[in-house]
């Protein structure tokens, strides 16, 4: 080993803590994003993986009841490659020992072979035997939820009738990867499922003999042209046949919900790295900086012996370099890890029958390369200033430092100020871009605190609006057919129910010029208090006028404004066409959608006075009774309970999320310690020499300590007002990324996260100081006065 | 030079007393005699040069005198304490109240004025000179609101003087204090000691290789190689100002 490279290895000893330090900051941001794009990369390939291994449609279409000699003109249209036809209905389950409302849907699968679309991937026990009308195959969520076995027993109401269903095997679908029934934002496994039945005992118990009611198609090419010609023609030939409207693959509700998590990912996998990167390369330059300059003479002497300025400026740079590589070894070690556990969670969620990790590694590289090049920079730009010294200037000491007088002092404030006071506060105002800096960097590691923390607190209100605001049912109660009216009276009528309100939901198509969007029209009364519409202040919006009110989101979109017309399809009998003013958007905060005063949307429709559904408030004692009644009556296609699906959605979000908040804490607090800790070991450094000097004058260690954290001190409590401004900038910046269809999340943040935030803060500094204050004790007093500086 | 006589004490009581000193200091797997049983009695108001070359362990005399260093065997006291035995904070709180220390590298703070520099041991001691006062006394009284950048060496060794009495300490213990200096800076520095030493009858202990500034001493100690090679007593002292190297 050459001497130089010992002398490397021995200066990077010294200061190994805050190697360290700077190590795992570097660490942290290359673990971020090793982990994000390693979920991200895995997930993306396993889901191409599992859609061409069990042939994932391109369009899907349902229809009210198609012949089945219609599947020939299907196939027929330009661009079809493959079609599938299937009987798909919505049904309430009853499974033994379950008393909450169940609803699944039925899918056929064909009488002999595997279907040629939207295959299942079977995970235990067998196909179905074609000749069995009882046996079914049940989704691996709903039969973890119920640990329902193989040869298990669950009845679907068919028409009120209980059908019997024996499991024979448990299936995941390309379809169903999100698993989620209409209505959720989660999947929710116990209270809905997917079930698959032979096509011919299906259609038998559904009437649906000689026909299918579903069809998916693969295209020969993804061009979105052709995608856009096949809807239009297999709407045209679906239409006579109360076809609902055709979607493409990217509107179907599993693949849709993956591709927008999959967004999110690849979003944030780039974001909060590249911050962490940025606070190590600071931290790095700072470091290297002071280094160079304590080891001017040194330098100085390695010329003298005939050192180019260039061996001397690698020799810095490897300095620099080391850092990087062991940031990076750890980062892409913890990275792997956490990938691995993030995408247990999200396996947990997102159903595949396979998992191809793939972590990108010209990501990682491109993240290690950017690191380095950082900190390259930083190292050349503190070596540069030294080696243009010529060797004799630089083997003197460098000129006595100039000090000033502060600004607070000159303000006035001298006079009340100890004479150590005066030293921190000089200190300071004498590197103010460094002070800066270091105020930046140590507020950084607020604001990742803010971050994390905030977007709990916005999904909690996220959840408080639309569970307390908004949807104010006990549950909610859908129908197969739209049933007259008066149902509202029959359920009324029903003892536990204190109030009923009618829903009414129609699928419709919003165009304006040649942009459209699949979407359902709500219609609520204009006295509507079980489920309402709600603004941006949460103000319940009176829907009194005429016309349309869209989601934001939507009417942006369409690139429409209150005022302008939309083109209405109603994905109905016939598909008619109307005109319908947009009367107003509203901010909500969960899904697209469009709602109508109910009176009005039953005019645009023009059909007798029907509804769709129920929204019931019940007393609570009732609930098991009424929920028995409710699945007893024919029209009763399915029954949610709010509760359940709060409570779905928040251990989701606790699943989901604890794990991100752990890491985000972890890191917030490596970045805190490590900025704070690097700060005080530079200005003990530094000050070193003056500190030795009072403690000789007879200064106690107390007072000395209190010189030197006093300096950390105010770093780190100017660093707190600008920490939890970052963060809320960043957290609205975040949101804004996170901003989907799915859902807008509101920026608030509650006052506990500005608390923790801060608190984390000022505990990294407590322990930085108890740390550095070790150090303090450790003064050599009699070396000190032997040196000049 | 001046005149040479035997030494002999004059006070009663000493106001240091060193018995059988030894200072070992440990470099890696050698170790090195610093002072090798010392005996040496410093009284009050006396103005003692302590001469020898580099490593004849002087400085670690004057170390243990100031209460940085405690020896390695022996017994060291100040009037009625003793130092070898004291703790940490005993010797912060002896170091903060009667010693005053001068270093050839003066080790200003230099975040602070020349004012604020005495005032950071002015605000901590029981009975001090205004920084003003002291700062007069080491002829700097138009310096007052200089940082150390702004001033010349033997300025900032004044600073450093002054910083040293302002306490009014029991004894003052300079290591080198012109070694860092040119001949006419340290004359004024060298003046400013002796002024301190007969105006407020501080116990002043210099240590230095320089021969010379022996001619200005009540007392004249040499060390050779850790062990006390001569004790003199100068019958007449020279003015500082006469000196000349």
């Amino acid at each position: 080993m050459r001497a130089l490279d010992r002398k490397l290895l021995r200066d990077l000893w010294n200061v190994r803590s805050q190697v360290l330090a700077i190590a795992l900051v570097v660490s942290s941001g290359i673990a971020l994003l090793v982990m994000a794009q390693g979920v991200f990369g895995s997930l993306e390939t396993t889901r191409d993986a599992y859609y061409t291994r069990y042939a994932f449609a391109d369009v899907f279409a349902g229809a009210k009841r198609v012949p089945n000699w219609i599947e020939e003109r299907i196939a027929a249209i330009p661009g079809v490659r493959q079609v599938q036809t299937r009987v798909v209905v919505s049904v309430s389950l009853d499974v033994p020992g379950v008393t909450d409302p169940v609803n699944g849907r039925l899918i056929s699968l064909p009488d002999r072979g595997r279907p040629a679309l939207n295959d299942v991937a079977l995970r235990r026990g067998r196909f179905l035997d074609p000749d069995r009308a009882e046996e079914a195959l049940v989704g691996e969520r709903f039969a973890e939820a119920h640990g329902l076995d193989l040869g298990d027993r669950l009845f679907a109401v068919i028409n009120g009738r209980r059908q019997p269903l024996e499991i024979v095997g448990v299936a995941l679908s390309p379809e169903f990867v999100y698993g989620i029934g209409p209505g959720e934002l989660v999947p929710d496994p116990k209270h809905f499922g997917f079930l698959w039945m032979t096509r011919r005992h299906l259609a038998t118990a559904f009437e649906m003999e000689g026909g299918f009611n579903d069809v998916a198609l693969t295209l020969a090419d993804d061009s979105p042209s052709l995608e856009r010609a096949a809807i239009v023609e297999l709407d045209a030939i679906l239409d006579p046949y109360g076809g609902l409207g055709a979607i493409p693959r990217a509107d179907q509700t599993s693949n849709w919900y993956l591709e927008n998590e999959l967004t999110q990912l690849e979003n944030m996998g780039l974001l909060v790295p590249l911050i962490f990167i940025a606070v190590a390369t600071f931290l790095l330059n700072v470091v290297l900086r002071r280094t160079v300059a304590v080891q001017r003479e040194q330098i100085a002497a390695l010329k003298a012996l005939g050192y180019s300025n260039l061996r001397l400026g690698i020799h810095y740079v490897q300095w620099a370099v080391v850092v990087v590589a062991l940031g990076a070894l750890l980062g892409i070690g913890a990275g792997l890890l956490l990938a691995e556990a993030m995408l247990g969670l999200y396996m947990e969620y997102f159903r595949f029958p396979l998992l191809i990790y793939n972590v990108s590694a010209s990501s990682i590289l491109i993240a290690v390369g950017v690191s380095l090049v950082a900190a390259t920079v930083g190292a050349l730009g503190a070596v540069r200033s030294v080696v243009s010294l010529p060797p004799a200037e630089a083997m003197r000491p460098a000129a006595p430092e100039t000090f000033r007088v502060s600004l607070f002092e000159r303000l006035g404030a001298r006079r009340w100020l100890s004479q150590p006071a005066r030293m921190v506060l000089r200190n300071l105002s004498r590197r103010p871009v460094r002070a800066g800096l270091s105020i930046v960097g140590i507020a950084f590691a607020g604001a990742i605190m803010v971050v994390g923390s905030a977007m709990m607190d916005s999904m909690d209100e996220l959840l408080e609006v639309q569970f307390n605001i908004i949807q104010r049912q006990d549950l909610s109660v859908s129908f197969f057919e739209p049933v007259e009216r008066s149902a509202v009276h029959e359920l009324a009528a029903l003892s536990g129910v204190l109030q009923v309100e009618p829903t009414n939901g129609i699928a419709a198509r919003l165009r304006s010029g040649h942009l459209q969007k699949q979407t359902a029209i709500q219609a609520l009364a204009p006295d509507a208090r079980l489920q309402r519409v709600v603004d941006v202040d949460y103000r319940a919006i009176r829907l009194d006028r005429p016309g349309l009110v869209l989601s934001t989101l939507l009417a942006e979109q369409l690139q429409v404004e209150p005022g302008d017309t939309l083109m209405v399809e109603i994905m109905e009998d016939g598909r008619p066409v109307r005109e319908v003013v947009l009367t107003d958007t509203v901010d909500d905060l969960l899904g697209v959608t469009a709602y109508m005063e109910q009176e009005s949307l039953r005019r645009l429709v023009r059909r007798d006075d029907t509804i769709s559904g129920a929204m019931l408030k019940i007393d609570s004692l009732a609930e098991e009774r009424l929920f028995g009644l409710l699945k007893a009556m024919p029209a009763v296609a399915g029954v949610t309970l709010r509760s359940a699906a709060l409570e779905n959605i928040q251990t989701y979000m606790l699943d989901n999320m604890s794990m991100m908040m752990s890491v985000n804490l972890l890191f917030a607090v490596i970045i805190a310690f490590g900025v704070i800790y690097n700060t005080a070991r530079i200005s003990l450094s530094e000050t070193s020499r003056e500190l030795a000097s009072l403690r000789v004058i007879g200064f106690t260690r107390g007072e000395i300590s209190s010189i030197l954290l006093g300096e950390l001190g105010i770093l780190t409590v100017a660093s707190i007002p600008l920490g939890l401004l970052l963060g809320y900038g960043m957290i609205a910046g975040v949101m804004s990324a996170f901003e989907s269809e799915l859902f807008r999340l509101p920026v608030v943040v509650d006052p506990n996260t500005f608390l923790v935030s801060a608190a984390t803060v000022l505990g990294s500094m407590a322990v930085s100081a108890w740390t550095v204050r070790r150090k303090l004790h450790e003064l050599d007093l009699v070396a000190v006065l032997k040196t000049r500086e | 030079m001046a005149a040479q006589a035997p030494a002999t004490p004059v006070h009663p009581t000493p106001v240091f007393a060193m018995n059988g000193v030894t200072k070992v200091y440990v470099m890696g797997e050698v170790e090195v005699y610093a002072l090798r049983g010392v005996d040496l009695e410093l009284h009050e108001g006396e103005f003692t040069v302590l001469l020898g070359p580099s490593g004849s362990g002087k400085s670690t005399l004057l170390n243990i005198l100031g209460g940085l260093d405690r020896p390695t065997a022996g017994r060291v006291t100040y009037r009625d304490g003793d130092l070898s035995e004291a703790g940490e904070r005993a010797l912060t709180r002896y170091r903060r109240r009667h010693v005053g220390f001068v270093f050839q590298f003066y080790n200003l703070i230099p975040s602070l004025t020349a004012r604020e520099n005495v005032a950071l041991v002015t605000e901590i001691a029981g009975d001090p000179i205004a920084p003003e006062e002291a700062l007069a006394l080491v002829g700097l009284k138009y310096r007052l609101d200089h940082f150390p950048s702004q001033m010349s060496g033997g300025e900032q060794q004044r600073v450093a003087i002054a910083r040293a009495i302002a306490k009014r300490p029991d004894v003052l213990l300079c290591d080198e204090p012109t070694g860092a200096l040119d001949i006419s800076t340290g004359i004024a520095v060298l003046g400013a000691l002796e002024k301190v030493n007969s105006e407020l009858g501080t116990t002043t202990a210099v240590i230095t290789h320089n021969a010379a500034i022996s001619a200005m001493a009540d007392r004249v100690i040499s060390l050779a190689d850790g062990l006390i090679t001569s004790d003199v007593r100068n019958a007449t002292k020279q003015p500082a100002a006469t000196i000349e190297w």
